[in-house]
Protein backbone atom coordinates (compact mmCIF):
# COMPACT_ATOMS: atom_id res chain seq x y z
CA UNK A 1 0.00 0.00 0.00
CA UNK A 2 1.10 2.99 -0.73
CA UNK A 3 0.53 6.81 0.02
CA UNK A 4 1.86 10.42 -1.24
CA UNK A 5 1.15 13.73 -1.15
CA UNK A 6 2.05 17.05 -2.97
CA UNK A 7 2.43 20.41 -1.53
CA UNK A 8 2.62 23.56 -4.13
CA UNK A 9 4.41 26.38 -1.78
CA UNK A 10 3.30 28.72 -3.43
CA UNK A 11 -0.26 27.74 -3.48
CA UNK A 12 0.46 27.10 0.27
CA UNK A 13 2.07 30.59 0.97
CA UNK A 14 -1.51 32.36 -0.16
CA UNK A 15 -3.83 29.64 1.56
CA UNK A 16 -2.50 28.83 4.76
CA UNK A 17 -0.85 31.39 7.16
CA UNK A 18 1.08 29.17 9.72
CA UNK A 19 2.32 31.49 11.73
CA UNK A 20 -1.40 32.53 12.67
CA UNK A 21 -1.70 32.18 16.57
CA UNK A 22 -2.44 28.66 17.91
CA UNK A 23 -2.15 26.83 14.15
CA UNK A 24 1.03 25.27 14.84
CA UNK A 25 0.28 23.78 17.78
CA UNK A 26 -3.25 21.82 16.81
CA UNK A 27 -1.20 19.88 13.88
CA UNK A 28 2.15 19.64 14.85
CA UNK A 29 3.63 17.90 18.34
CA UNK A 30 5.97 19.44 20.27
CA UNK A 31 8.99 17.91 18.50
CA UNK A 32 7.67 18.71 15.49
CA UNK A 33 7.21 22.35 16.27
CA UNK A 34 10.87 22.79 17.48
CA UNK A 35 12.03 21.44 14.26
CA UNK A 36 10.26 23.82 12.65
CA UNK A 37 10.96 26.77 14.41
CA UNK A 38 14.55 25.69 14.22
CA UNK A 39 15.01 25.33 10.64
CA UNK A 40 16.75 27.44 8.35
CA UNK A 41 13.94 27.61 6.34
CA UNK A 42 10.78 26.80 8.39
CA UNK A 43 7.59 26.97 5.48
CA UNK A 44 9.94 24.51 3.81
CA UNK A 45 9.69 22.42 7.04
CA UNK A 46 6.32 22.90 8.23
CA UNK A 47 4.39 21.72 4.77
CA UNK A 48 7.87 18.50 4.35
CA UNK A 49 6.13 17.65 7.55
CA UNK A 50 2.56 17.80 6.61
CA UNK A 51 3.14 16.05 3.40
CA UNK A 52 4.62 13.46 5.45
CA UNK A 53 1.70 13.31 7.61
CA UNK A 54 -0.80 13.13 4.82
CA UNK A 55 1.31 10.24 2.89
CA UNK A 56 1.09 8.33 5.75
CA UNK A 57 -2.40 9.35 6.96
CA UNK A 58 -3.78 7.89 3.22
CA UNK A 59 -2.59 4.43 4.36
CA UNK A 60 -3.80 4.31 7.73
CA UNK A 61 -7.07 5.81 6.20
CA UNK A 62 -7.66 2.91 3.68
CA UNK A 63 -6.18 0.35 5.48
CA UNK A 64 -8.23 1.31 9.32
CA UNK A 65 -11.18 2.88 7.09
CA UNK A 66 -10.80 5.73 9.97
CA UNK A 67 -12.02 8.83 8.89
CA UNK A 68 -10.48 11.78 11.15
CA UNK A 69 -8.68 14.84 11.53
CA UNK A 70 -6.23 14.52 13.88
CA UNK A 71 -2.80 15.43 12.74
CA UNK A 72 -1.19 15.79 15.58
CA UNK A 73 -1.78 12.40 16.30
CA UNK A 74 0.99 11.41 13.20
CA UNK A 75 3.99 11.95 14.94
CA UNK A 76 6.79 12.55 12.56
CA UNK A 77 10.69 11.73 13.31
CA UNK A 78 12.57 12.90 10.01
CA UNK A 79 16.01 10.99 9.60
CA UNK A 80 18.83 11.85 7.09
CA UNK A 81 18.54 12.02 3.50
CA UNK A 82 14.38 13.00 3.60
CA UNK A 83 13.86 9.63 4.71
CA UNK A 84 11.51 9.63 7.75
CA UNK A 85 9.06 7.68 9.52
CA UNK A 86 5.57 8.48 11.06
CA UNK A 87 3.69 7.09 14.18
CA UNK A 88 -0.17 6.40 14.33
CA UNK A 89 -1.64 4.37 17.11
CA UNK A 90 1.17 2.24 17.13
CA UNK A 91 2.30 1.50 13.10
CA UNK A 92 4.58 2.92 11.67
CA UNK A 93 5.34 3.85 8.10
CA UNK A 94 8.17 5.02 6.28
CA UNK A 95 8.52 7.91 4.24
CA UNK A 96 11.13 9.36 1.98
CA UNK A 97 10.56 13.28 0.91
CA UNK A 98 11.96 15.02 -2.15
CA UNK A 99 12.39 19.07 -1.93
CA UNK A 100 11.90 21.40 -5.21
CA UNK A 101 11.95 25.27 -4.86
CA UNK A 102 8.26 25.12 -5.78
CA UNK A 103 6.54 21.67 -4.15
CA UNK A 104 7.46 19.00 -1.54
CA UNK A 105 6.39 15.52 -2.24
CA UNK A 106 6.42 12.86 0.04
CA UNK A 107 5.65 8.86 -0.48
CA UNK A 108 4.66 6.67 2.48
CA UNK A 109 4.61 2.60 2.73
CA UNK A 110 4.33 0.06 5.59
CA UNK A 111 7.42 -1.55 4.53
CA UNK A 112 10.80 0.07 4.63
CA UNK A 113 12.26 -1.82 1.50
CA UNK A 114 9.38 -0.63 -0.76
CA UNK A 115 10.11 2.90 -0.56
CA UNK A 116 12.91 1.67 -2.81
CA UNK A 117 10.29 0.82 -5.72
CA UNK A 118 8.02 3.26 -6.10
CA UNK A 119 7.60 4.63 -9.00
CA UNK A 120 7.14 8.58 -8.60
CA UNK A 121 5.44 10.87 -11.67
CA UNK A 122 4.82 14.61 -11.33
CA UNK A 123 3.64 16.43 -14.26
CA UNK A 124 3.48 20.23 -13.78
CA UNK A 125 0.76 22.10 -14.97
CA UNK A 126 -0.07 23.19 -17.86
CA UNK A 127 -0.26 19.32 -18.45
CA UNK A 128 -2.18 17.70 -21.02
CA UNK A 129 -4.80 16.31 -19.40
CA UNK A 130 -4.77 12.64 -19.53
CA UNK A 131 -6.69 9.71 -18.12
CA UNK A 132 -4.32 8.84 -15.11
CA UNK A 133 -6.64 6.34 -13.62
CA UNK A 134 -6.32 4.01 -16.17
CA UNK A 135 -2.86 3.78 -14.97
CA UNK A 136 -4.01 2.31 -11.98
CA UNK A 137 -2.39 4.85 -9.63
CA UNK A 138 -1.08 3.33 -6.34
CA UNK A 139 -2.14 6.72 -4.84
CA UNK A 140 -2.77 10.37 -6.13
CA UNK A 141 -2.19 13.94 -5.07
CA UNK A 142 -3.26 17.09 -6.25
CA UNK A 143 -2.53 20.78 -5.26
CA UNK A 144 -2.24 24.03 -6.74
CA UNK A 145 -0.23 23.21 -10.53
CA UNK A 146 1.31 19.72 -9.64
CA UNK A 147 -0.38 16.54 -9.64
CA UNK A 148 2.20 13.64 -8.61
CA UNK A 149 0.99 9.31 -8.85
CA UNK A 150 2.61 6.86 -7.71
CA UNK A 151 2.66 3.23 -8.60
CA UNK A 152 4.56 -0.13 -6.95
CA UNK A 153 6.98 -0.94 -8.97
CA UNK A 154 7.33 -4.57 -8.88
CA UNK B 1 -28.59 29.11 20.08
CA UNK B 2 -30.44 26.78 17.63
CA UNK B 3 -28.80 24.53 15.13
CA UNK B 4 -29.93 26.87 11.82
CA UNK B 5 -27.70 29.68 13.74
CA UNK B 6 -24.63 27.79 13.90
CA UNK B 7 -24.91 26.48 10.74
CA UNK B 8 -25.39 30.19 9.22
CA UNK B 9 -22.10 31.44 11.35
CA UNK B 10 -20.46 28.40 10.20
CA UNK B 11 -21.01 29.06 6.39
CA UNK B 12 -20.09 32.81 7.10
CA UNK B 13 -16.69 31.29 8.33
CA UNK B 14 -16.06 28.76 6.02
CA UNK B 15 -16.48 31.21 2.70
CA UNK B 16 -12.99 32.33 2.17
CA UNK B 17 -12.05 28.34 2.12
CA UNK B 18 -14.61 26.83 -0.45
CA UNK B 19 -14.61 27.18 -3.91
CA UNK B 20 -17.88 24.94 -4.28
CA UNK B 21 -19.75 28.12 -3.53
CA UNK B 22 -23.29 25.75 -5.02
CA UNK B 23 -22.28 22.96 -2.33
CA UNK B 24 -21.92 26.23 0.38
CA UNK B 25 -25.19 27.72 -0.59
CA UNK B 26 -27.18 24.52 0.16
CA UNK B 27 -24.62 23.43 3.20
CA UNK B 28 -26.83 21.35 5.76
CA UNK B 29 -25.97 19.10 8.62
CA UNK B 30 -24.79 16.58 5.93
CA UNK B 31 -22.35 18.64 4.30
CA UNK B 32 -18.36 17.21 4.27
CA UNK B 33 -16.45 19.57 4.58
CA UNK B 34 -13.27 18.08 2.55
CA UNK B 35 -15.63 15.45 -0.23
CA UNK B 36 -18.47 18.48 -0.41
CA UNK B 37 -16.86 21.55 0.20
CA UNK B 38 -13.34 20.46 -1.50
CA UNK B 39 -11.90 22.35 1.52
CA UNK B 40 -7.76 21.87 1.71
CA UNK B 41 -7.01 19.91 4.98
CA UNK B 42 -4.48 22.83 6.28
CA UNK B 43 -7.44 25.38 6.15
CA UNK B 44 -9.65 22.98 8.22
CA UNK B 45 -7.36 24.31 11.12
CA UNK B 46 -8.14 27.65 9.90
CA UNK B 47 -11.59 26.89 9.98
CA UNK B 48 -11.58 25.24 14.01
CA UNK B 49 -9.75 28.02 15.12
CA UNK B 50 -12.08 30.78 13.36
CA UNK B 51 -14.90 28.85 15.05
CA UNK B 52 -12.87 28.97 18.51
CA UNK B 53 -12.85 32.86 17.90
CA UNK B 54 -16.58 33.18 16.84
CA UNK B 55 -17.94 30.61 19.52
CA UNK B 56 -15.46 31.84 21.82
CA UNK B 57 -14.65 28.28 23.05
CA UNK B 58 -11.22 26.06 22.84
CA UNK B 59 -12.10 22.65 20.98
CA UNK B 60 -9.42 19.73 22.00
CA UNK B 61 -7.86 17.44 19.45
CA UNK B 62 -10.04 14.51 20.21
CA UNK B 63 -12.99 16.74 19.23
CA UNK B 64 -10.93 18.50 16.39
CA UNK B 65 -10.71 14.68 14.56
CA UNK B 66 -14.54 14.34 14.60
CA UNK B 67 -14.97 17.99 12.94
CA UNK B 68 -15.49 16.90 8.92
CA UNK B 69 -18.72 17.23 8.43
CA UNK B 70 -21.14 20.21 9.34
CA UNK B 71 -23.07 17.82 11.72
CA UNK B 72 -20.67 16.56 13.85
CA UNK B 73 -19.03 20.21 14.08
CA UNK B 74 -22.16 21.36 15.61
CA UNK B 75 -22.32 18.56 17.81
CA UNK B 76 -18.57 19.77 18.83
CA UNK B 77 -20.14 23.39 19.28
CA UNK B 78 -22.76 22.65 21.30
CA UNK B 79 -20.99 20.41 23.88
CA UNK B 80 -18.31 23.06 24.30
CA UNK B 81 -20.98 25.85 24.83
CA UNK B 82 -23.03 23.60 27.25
CA UNK B 83 -19.34 23.14 29.05
CA UNK B 84 -18.82 27.45 29.19
CA UNK B 85 -22.64 27.54 30.42
CA UNK B 86 -22.34 25.12 33.40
Amino acid sequence: MLGNDIVDLNLAKIQSNWRRKNYLSKIFTEDEQLLILSAKNPDVMVWLLWSMKESAYKIYNRRTGIRSFAPKSLKCTIHSDLYGEVNIEGSTYFTKSDLKTRFVHSIATPNYRMLEEIRISIYEAPYNLFDYKSTKPGCVSHHGRYLALVTQVF
Amino acid sequence: MTEQEIIDELKTIIIPYTEEKTALENIGTHTDFIKDLKINSANLVDIVLDIEEKFNITIDNDSMAKMLTVKATIEVIESKLQANAG
